[in-house]
């Protein structure tokens, strides 16, 4: 049996091999932004319909981010297959052999899993982070209200967390990138809160 | 009297990953082999044209075959060979 070491180190070269970084890092943000904004979407309704019954508000939230999750990591499995079969069928064209038991075969086996678990975790992560106001509140240990206070800091935190990561990412200031994540939650507020005639 | 390959040169056509310090180093890790120099003749798109030089003691031709073939390179010719005879 291979040793941890040597599997991080094969798992490394696979990434590099295949360049799933870049889109792995894509998946994780635009479906963490997904996993937010759905249940900020999810908490605010709550709110303005004057859900007291935290238990409603997290069953409601895990639904949509398992939903989500199983949808992304069927999606992005299935779709990085497709993508991974082709490339290897256009390197075996350029070097006029067959790539069977190759490095760049094993690896374009192994991305597809990679990315369906980026894609499938990074809205249950986010998700989960906004709804743990309401798990505290379940246990009766902070008040619905409190909780809608909270869980809407924690997921505009969340957003802000998110858009700075991007700006690192852009190697620009990184603030900027936060601010706009957070303006995108913005909106999502101020819709819901029209729909309820606040 | 034993015979042991010293030396081969290889047209080698491999795809551009991976890249060709790591090529190197997994054909250094091969049995009996000292030393690899490769040299880039061409790139293309997907895939670059390099001279591969192995330096060794006994190098085993079919072993080299077999690891390129797994990192995605193939020999297009042999184009230089040292044997030396061992006492």
């Amino acid at each position: 049996m291979e040793s941890l070491s040597k599997i991080i180190n094969r798992i490394k070269l696979y990434i590099e091999v295949t360049h799933i970084g870049d889109i792995a890092r894509r998946y994780f943000v635009k479906n963490g932004m997904d996993g937010s904004m759905t249940v900020l979407g999810i908490i605010l309704g709550s709110w303005v319909a004057k859900v007291e019954d935290p238990y409603v508000i997290v069953m409601a939230g895990f639904g949509a981010c398992l939903a989500m999750g199983i949808s992304g990591l069927f999606g992005a499995y299935i779709t990085e297959k497709a993508e991974r079969k082709r490339i290897i069928k256009d390197l075996e064209e350029s070097i006029l052999s067959d790539l069977d038991g190759s490095l760049q075969q094993n690896a374009s086996e192994f991305v597809p899993t990679l990315t369906a678990l980026v894609d499938g975790l990074s809205p249950s992560l986010t998700a989960t982070i906004s709804l743990i106001p309401f798990l505290i509140s379940m246990v009766g240990l902070l008040s619905i209200w409190d909780s809608y206070v909270i869980s809407t800091i924690l997921t505009f935190a969340t957003l802000f967390a998110l858009g700075l990561y991007l700006g690192h990412v852009a190697r620009e200031r990184m603030w900027i990138y936060g601010l706009q994540m957070i303006a995108a939650g913005a909106v999502i507020t101020l819709i819901v809160y029209a729909l309820g005639g606040f | 009297m034993q015979r042991r390959v010293k030396r081969i040169v290889l047209d080698v056509l491999k795809l551009r990953e991976p890249p060709l310090t790591e090529f190197a180093s997994t054909l250094c890790s091969l049995p009996n082999i000292e030393g690899v120099k490769i040299s880039l003749i061409e790139i293309d798109q997907n895939t670059e044209s390099v001279k591969v030089t192995i330096e060794g003691n006994g190098i085993n031709l079919e072993d080299v075959k077999k690891l390129m073939k797994n990192h995605g390179a193939v020999i297009h010719s042999v184009d230089e060979v040292v044997v030396q005879k061992i006492p």
